[in-house]
């Protein structure tokens, strides 16, 4: 029993954060043109084998588990990464045809992530995929998007833009089953993790350089006590993240219910924290050069995908856990 | 990362689990008074002789020498049995004064305690707060004077738990009259039957009187009842702080999980005015199934906290994050229970066997308050989990 990353584990996450803040620093979104996963930054990530994490060795990643993708994409979302390095990922571990499998794998093929909305699709991803991953519990499919007809729509979210579909073609690959959904359950979980860490280390970091009525923000209890609060929501998401992949990764029977607290979890602190780190930055915090609303806005993005307040809490409530 | 029992993990809690199944008190816990500390010290009797006290103390000291997650194991099957409230008379004997005694205590102090404790024979109190040091502990005024071989002791504490009940005491006093907060404090080994104490009850909300006033007018404690040094008493009241608030409330932290399921299983029975059941109100079954996620999260946060100190030997600098989640969690479990049951929420004779969710939930004022408030919980987070600039 460990519930902390240790080993190896550690060592992928540390090579995941240096490559990421060099990468895919959250600051790029203050460029334009900077929403999605490009062609260059997927065919870097895929050199390096990150969406293959948790793909069996067989199927050619590098066979690693949940354990190592949650470690991951607490990174990605600490850098505010886009959803479709999470679908690329999925897409990864879902493709059943081998030669389009490896496409993925290394980045050469694109992957945007599709959701249901009504009778429609909301599509979060870059021009340069061709593919679009729409996940539910049942399964995982990839449809083509050559022939589909998209309209961009303006994206609250610097980081994704995001386009409508009313009818999709075909799904060209895929597979059954909730195995796809509980990674993406996982990875979205983790993300808003790495999203609510980043916001309390911008604020703290803030609090002891910003002076008002002569001392540190940081010394006033108004701030240290919101502070406080942050760091106890972020201990419990990141306490439960880790039972979570560790239950997925052990095949627990009672893994889904783990996987769905931490969700819940985690979109309760990315919110919070997000939300409380523009209160606290005071004016600058509502600035668009400040990388506070990018939290927030990513945060919403994420709340919703892979499990939302609603269809977690309905799920917790009949939920039963092992021992 | 992994969440493996090892076999001796797995056996230790199936022979707890088949021990305690056929042999929880038959009998309730009285409410109060003489008669439950009686109860608590029988229950712990019946521990003692059947090998479960000191889970995780040394065996050297009479424990099990188990490790901390078996000591989790162990709670948890409590909790699952229906065993008797862990925090209870026998609470600060065996959560925090028989541990500080083993960490800084001579070895005559632990021949002579640390069996008492575990066997229930010695129920403990503690003498930290006073009228004017409470959140601010340092303040405190209580006076020792040296006399020979003697400590001489005039002062007063306030909101001593079971001080009524008690035969020993943590007590926390001045020792160094020139000196100023921290230093020349020294903290001592109070035989509550000594001479010139005087216990006084304070009637609580919860129509009890759990907690005292206690007057000391020239108590003589003898010198060799010192733990650690004269005038560093501050050193092993952190010491004891460390241990209430780091393994102290890690019953409640696992049977909080248990509790929800209660109210939710409550949820499904009670009728609203309007007809329906409870748990077909949105607004109730969101809130319960929201608390049922965060007592999930408490429970691998207890872990993680476990698993690290077990690995490092180390209590980590998490209690105090602990505790603020712990204690808001369960005031907002009994808060929502109020909203379920409605007007017979408000029935309360005092006797929590009777009235068990509105004495808890009169209960959470006492858990956000006793052992460092919440807002001194905040304090202490923003400053050794965050670093912040120093508040004071």
């Amino acid at each position: 029993m460990y519930l902390a990353p240790e080993g190896d584990e550690i060592e992928i996450a540390d090579a995941a954060a240096d490559f990421l803040a060099q990468k895919m620093p959250i600051d790029r979104l203050h460029k334009p043109g900077a929403a999605d996963m490009s062609e260059t930054l997927r065919e870097l990530l895929g050199e390096m084998g990150w969406f293959g994490l948790a793909v069996p060795a067989e199927r050619g990643g590098s066979g690693l588990s949940p354990v190592e993708h949650a470690l991951f994409f607490r990174e990605v979302g600490r850098q505010c990464g886009p959803v479709d390095l999470l679908a690329q990922a999925l897409a990864a571990n879902a493709a059943q045809d081998t030669g389009l499998r490896q496409s993925i794998i290394s980045g050469s093929r694109g992957v945007a992530l599709m959701v249901a909305d009504g009778d429609g699709y909301r599509l979060f991803g870059s021009d340069h995929a061709d593919l679009a991953l729409i996940v539910t519990r049942e399964r995982a499919q990839l449809h083509p998007l050559e022939q589909a007809a998209l309209e961009s729509r303006a994206a609250l979210d610097p980081a994704n833009s995001l386009r409508v579909a009313d009818a999709l073609p075909d799904a060209v690959d895929g597979t059954s089953g909730e195995t796809i959904w509980r990674l993406g359950e996982l990875g979205a979980a983790a993300m808003l993790v790495g999203l609510a860490e980043a916001a309390l280390d911008l604020i703290v970091e803030y609090a002891k350089v910003r002076e008002a009525f002569g001392r540190p923000i940081g010394a006033y209890q108004a701030v240290r006590h919101t502070c406080a609060d942050m760091a106890v929501r972020i201990e419990a998401a990141r306490s439960q993240l880790w039972f979570a992949a560790a239950a997925l990764k052990e095949g627990r029977g009672d893994a889904g219910a783990h996987l769905d607290a931490a969700k819940h979890l985690a979109n309760e602190a990315g919110m919070a924290c997000a939300d409380s780190n523009i209160q606290l930055h005071g004016g600058i915090g509502v600035s668009e050069e400040h990388d506070a609303h990018l939290l927030l806005k990513h945060a919403m993005l994420l709340s919703r995908l892979f499990g939302s307040k609603r269809s977690l809490l309905a799920r917790l409530l009949e939920a039963r856990l092992e021992d | 990362m992994d969440l493996r029992y090892s076999d001796a993990d797995r056996e230790f809690r199936a022979r707890a689990r088949d021990w305690l199944a056929g042999n929880i008190p038959n009998s309730r816990r009285p409410p109060g008074g003489s008669a439950a500390a009686q109860f608590d010290r029988d229950w712990q009797r019946k521990l003692h002789d059947h090998g479960w006290a000191g889970i995780a103390w040394p065996k050297e000291y009479g424990g099990l020498g188990l490790t901390g997650l078996q000591q989790v194991i162990w709670y948890e099957e409590l909790a699952r049995a229906g065993a008797p409230h862990h925090i209870n008379t026998t609470y600060v004997a065996l959560m925090h004064a028989g541990p500080t005694l083993i960490a800084r205590g001579t070895e005559q102090h632990k021949a002579f305690h640390l069996p008492r404790i575990l066997s229930g024979e010695a129920l403990w109190c503690q003498g930290f707060s006073e009228p004017n040091a409470g959140s601010d502990l340092a303040a405190l005024r209580t006076r020792g004077e040296i006399d020979g071989d003697h400590i001489v002791v005039t002062g007063s504490k306030m909101w001593t738990t079971d001080a009524q009940y008690a035969d020993y005491q943590e007590l926390l006093i001045r020792t160094d009259p020139q000196s100023q907060r921290h230093k020349g404090l020294t903290w001592l080994i109070c035989d509550m039957r000594s001479p010139g104490i005087e216990v006084t009850p304070i009637r609580t909300m919860l129509q009890d009187e759990h907690v005292n006033s206690v007057f000391y007018d020239e108590v003589r404690i003898p010198i060799g009842n010192v733990v650690g040094e004269i005038g560093q008493g501050w050193s092993t009241a952190l010491a004891t702080l460390s241990f209430e608030r780091g393994l102290g409330f890690i019953g409640d932290q696992l049977e909080l999980y248990e509790r929800v399921c209660r109210a939710i299983d409550l949820a499904g029975k009670v009728r609203l005015e309007d007809g329906r059941r409870a748990i077909e109100d949105d607004g109730i079954a969101q809130r319960l199934a929201a608390l049922k996620a965060d007592t999930i999260a408490i429970r691998a946060m207890t872990l993680a906290d476990i698993a690290e100190s077990d690995r490092t030997g180390m209590p980590g600098p998490k209690g105090s994050m602990m505790k603020l989640l712990v204690t808001t969690t369960h005031k907002a479990l009994s808060e929502v229970v109020g909203d379920i049951m409605g007007w017979s929420f408000l029935e309360f004779d005092g006797d929590r066997s009777n009235n068990p969710w509105t004495y808890e939930y009169l209960w959470s004022w006492v858990f956000s308050i006793a052992g460092g408030t919440n807002e001194i919980q905040r304090e202490i987070t923003a400053d050794r989990v965050l670093g912040l600039p120093k508040a004071r």
